[in-house]
């Protein structure tokens, strides 16, 4: 029978795991309910102990009903495990092991939550064209910006190293999978839950204490807190679980010949922030749990009257939430890097010094969160020490700059999309890097702290880096994805409009940082007017761009030209194989015999392939992986 | 001072740069496989200095002309726009880099077509002194804006009163603040008033959830902590209302619940006998409610 049609029954594992989820749902609300009637606990319905208690085994029966028990669980017990579909678009659908579909759901899932959140930054700039609040009530205003913030924060934590680090991390290794690839899946559909937590918080109330929850106000406001913290619990077990595998796919998965010396650079920045991802996710998970037990268990951690402290919440926040924005940017440097060296045509200029770049902020970014808080009225002695570590992340910093600088400098550039995408992080980022030294520096940082200038600087390092690397990626990566070209005009059109939009936008930004708009706010007062009705309009422009680039997208995807092999003449291992690559990646075993780098050197080759019967031991490297 | 030590790193620098390239300086390595000719190498180094060498110029004067701040009225806020305005202008020079090379390397006769793409481009590796050079220039840079304005600046824009003119008492709650000043005998206002030229000291707490006091027109700002008194001093500089200059007004500036935007009250900042007067007819008034 073949199953790879394309149809409802495609979507038979989703509605599984939707009963696997009700089932456990009423088993885990049924158990709560039954406890606290046995034990006198006041009444017998409590909505978020009940809610909390039932999630748990919800979360767990989604799991199973989705394919960890038929793909994975069911051997555990004697059981046949189901193979993988291997064609069609209902695999995108379904639990699958294949590392290839495992990135396209997540670039597909977090690109459709990109545009979502986007359109809330549409709905929050319309607010914002006046002073007194266009559209919404104070409160609403508050939980749309809280749901943009919360959402953008996933998106740029997964889009790019879940999305484009799947796919083409195995590629450009030269390995045929993830070292754990089920648990590669589960990662995956991890993610659902955490939307659908997102949204439906907004049914019961929604949250509107940001994506930070500072208690004591995430302690004390609607039921939708609950959801939020739920999601970024679930949300961080996938973060940590994908960190993982990416450790010990890059450690252990590299073709033959692939020293850590000759790994492209974009696997060195998903290296580099799945180290970050694995080492401090549940730092914010572990927050955000005791809040939720603060609300509904009795605990008291950072309730002050009882003897906790809410400052508390503000340091054990942080050590993830600074270490995390190096998780969105890593990769998005990586990016960079990859692309400007294949496009100027030129070997990435200091590779070890930009390597050195990427592992000297991992090391840093551990010791440089109290820096979020030189105005929270935390100890004065903390204050000197944390300014004098968040500089010195400018050091490495200025690694990946030497680095991007000096491989276009005298190259002759290929301006392609991808091309001027990688540029524009250069120019981005460098907005975003100095204007990341006054909010370093403690005197400035008290003025400008939880102003517009903090949110122009955020957006300037976020979008401006992360953001158009991630779109200069897919642009680049899409003929080996899709095996059809993009439509290069439109890619031209979209990346000026979304450029000077962009720019246009955010740069007014610090100024009304100086003219005293602070962050998240509903309204503002009359002097910085016409300043936010200008922002506005950049803004409409800024969100309409996406609309070329998913034109782009559609219109390619359908009717594009077909791709061949290496459209970019580029020389990373994911451009020896056809596009799109076959199961195994590779019909050959690469071994890998220099730098990808070597634009200008004559003929030395990144890789070749294997002699006829060398024997292929990718099996052997997973068995000793696992 | 300041300019001595600024005049001292940026002539320390290059030195440093100098010295690094001398000391890691390899001999010359085998024959490239492809190099650019000496002469175009030189002519780029020379356009691109041409367009920093603008930017820089046009760049530190704008900092220096611009007044970032619309309104400045203490002494902390004083010092912190001095740092702003050092650190931007010690900002240009790096910026004017990044865009000088961007923007020659754009304009330089790009490749390539639909189809293909240019010929490889020379074979730098970036395995001289160059990155070490530049490591140290970073570094270098680093350190001067950690010790100046950073460490420098830092006690003068933190350090509280010991012995204040005036002590107010600022509570926030949901969504409005209380100002009292136990002193005088005055508590529980909407508007804060404050002496010019008088060492002020605030004590600032929370009722139920974080808040920030801040005062634009101060530029500095604190957090209101529940369970925590926070300690802001500063003296105020320059006379001004609420009613005549936005800056003059206490927003909150944590996100605190619903009405965290308009969480606001207006701020006088008057001269000494201003506030004697303000203080009596407060005075006078709780008398005469008490009677």
């Amino acid at each position: 029978m073949s199953r790879t049609q394309f149809g409802l029954h495609s979507f038979g594992p989703i509605f599984r795991g939707l009963l696997g989820a009700a089932i456990g749902f009423s088993l885990g609300v049924g158990l709560a309910v039954l406890g606290r009637l046995a034990f006198g606990a006041g009444e017998a319905w409590d909505f978020e102990m009940c809610f909390v208690i039932g999630y748990v085994p919800a979360l767990i029966g989604w799991l199973l009903g989705i394919g960890v028990w038929s793909h994975w669980a069911k051997e555990w017990f004697g059981g046949e495990v189901k193979g993988d579909e291997h064609k069609g678009a209902g695999r995108y659908f379904q639990f699958n092991t294949d590392h290839k579909v495992i990135g396209v759901q997540y670039l597909v899932t977090f690109l459709a939550l990109f545009l979502l959140a986007g359109l809330l930054a549409m709905l929050i700039r319309a607010h914002l064209i006046s002073p007194e609040g266009a559209i919404f009530t104070e409160g609403e205003y508050n939980r749309v910006m809280s749901m943009h913030g919360i959402i953008m924060v996933a998106v740029a934590v997964a889009a790019v190293i879940g999305g484009l680090g799947n796919y083409f991390v195995p590629l450009m290794i030269g390995a045929d999978d993830m070292a754990f690839p089920r648990l590669n899946s589960l990662s995956f559909w991890l993610v659902p839950p955490v939307a659908v937590l997102l949204l439906s918080a907004q049914a019961f109330g929604g949250w509107d204490s940001g994506w930070t929850a500072y208690p004591p106000l995430s302690t004390t406001n609607a039921h939708g807190q609950v959801f939020f913290n739920l999601a970024i619990i679930t949300f961080g077990l996938s973060s940590i679980l994908g960190g993982l595998n990416f450790l010990v796919t890059i450690a252990f998965m590299r073709a033959p010949g692939m020293t850590w010396m000759r790994i492209p650079i974009f696997v060195w920045s998903i290296f580099a922030a799945a180290c970050i991802a694995l080492t401090f996710t549940q730092m914010f998970a572990a927050a955000v749990l005791m809040v939720t037990l603060d609300r509904v268990a009795g605990t008291t951690f950072f309730n002050a009257t009882t003897g906790g402290d809410p400052l508390f919440y503000q340091h054990v926040f942080w050590f993830y939430s600074h270490p995390a924005v190096y998780i969105f940017v890593l990769p998005g440097f990586g990016l960079t890097l990859e692309i400007l060296a294949h496009f100027a045509r030129k070997p990435l200029f200091a590779y070890k010094f930009a390597v050195g770049g990427l592992m000297g902020i991992v090391f840093v970014s551990g010791f440089v969160w109290a820096h979020h808080m030189f105005v929270s009225g935390m100890n004065k002695n903390l204050m000197a020490p944390f300014l004098v570590t968040t500089e010195i992340i400018s050091i490495p910093t200025g690694l990946i700059f030497l680095s991007a600088l000096g491989t276009i400098w005298m190259g002759r550039l290929w301006l392609k999309t991808p091309m001027l995408f990688a540029l524009a992080v250069v120019f981005n980022f460098m907005i975003g890097g100095v204007t990341g030294i006054h909010l370093a520096d403690v005197p400035t940082d008290l003025s400008l702290s939880d102003t517009y200038f903090v949110v122009a600087h955020f957006h300037y390092t976020i979008i401006g880096a992360e953001i158009f690397a991630l779109f200069g990626a897919i642009y680049y990566w899409f003929p080996k994805i899709t095996g059809k070209m993009y439509d290069e005009s439109l890619g031209q059109v979209h990346f000026w409009t979304m450029f000077v939009a962009f720019n246009v936008t955010f740069l007014p930004m610090f100024w009304a940082g100086f003219d005293g708009m602070n962050r998240r706010v509903a309204s503002y007062t009359g002097n910085l007017a016409d300043l936010n009705a200008f922002i506005s309009v950049a803004a409409f422009v800024l969100g309409a761009s996406f609309l070329v680039f998913l034109l782009n997208m559609f219109q390619s995807l359908f009717a594009g030209a077909r791709a061949t092999a290496n459209p970019w003449y580029a020389r990373t291992l994911e451009w020896m194989t056809t596009s799109p690559p076959p199961l195994e990646n590779f019909e050959f075993q690469p071994v890998v015999v220099g730098t990808p780098y070597g634009y200008g050197n004559g003929a030395q080759p990144h890789a070749l392939p294997a002699p006829a019967g060398a024997s292929d031991d990718t099996e052997n490297r997973r068995e000793n992986a696992e | 001072v300041e300019i001595a030590l600024a005049v001292a790193v940026l002539l320390g620098i290059p030195l440093l740069t100098a010295a690094i390239a001398l000391i890691t300086e390899r001999p010359a390595r085998a024959p490239k496989p492809r190099t650019v000719s000496q002469d175009s190498t030189s002519k780029a180094t020379w356009i691109t200095l041409g367009i920093w060498t603008v930017l820089t110029v046009a760049g530190v004067g704008a900092v220096l002309a611009v007044d970032f701040y619309s309104t400045i009225a203490s002494d902390r806020g004083e010092d912190i726009a001095h740092a702003f305005t050092f650190l931007t202008a010690l900002a240009v020079p790096v910026a004017a880099m990044v865009v000088a090379v961007l923007v020659y390397s754009m304009i330089r006769r790009s490749g390539g077509d639909d189809l293909m793409p240019p010929e490889d481009g020379p074979f730098y590796e970036g395995k001289g002194p160059f990155p070490k050079a530049w490591l140290g220039v970073t570094a270098g840079l680093t350190l001067l804006i950690i010790i100046y304005p950073g460490l420098w600046t830092l006690n003068d824009v933190i350090r509280t009163h010991d012995d204040p003119d005036v002590v107010i008492n600022v509570e926030a709650l949901q969504w409005t603040w209380l100002i009292s000043y136990p002193d005088q005998g005055i508590e529980n206002q909407f508007e804060l008033v404050v002496p010019v030229d008088r060492e002020v000291t605030f004590l600032i707490s929370s009722r139920d959830v974080a808040h920030s006091f801040w005062v634009p027109a101060f530029l500095t700002k604190i957090d209101a902590i529940p369970g925590r008194t926070s300690e802001l001093s500063l003296i105020a500089t320059e006379t001004g209302d609420f009613s005549e200059n936005a800056a003059y007004r206490i927003q909150c500036a944590e996100l605190c619940g619903i009405s965290h935007a308009s969480m606001r009250i207006p701020v006088r900042v008057v001269t000494q006998s201003e506030f004697d007067d303000w203080v009596a007819s407060k005075t006078a008034a709780a008398a005469g409610k008490e009677d």
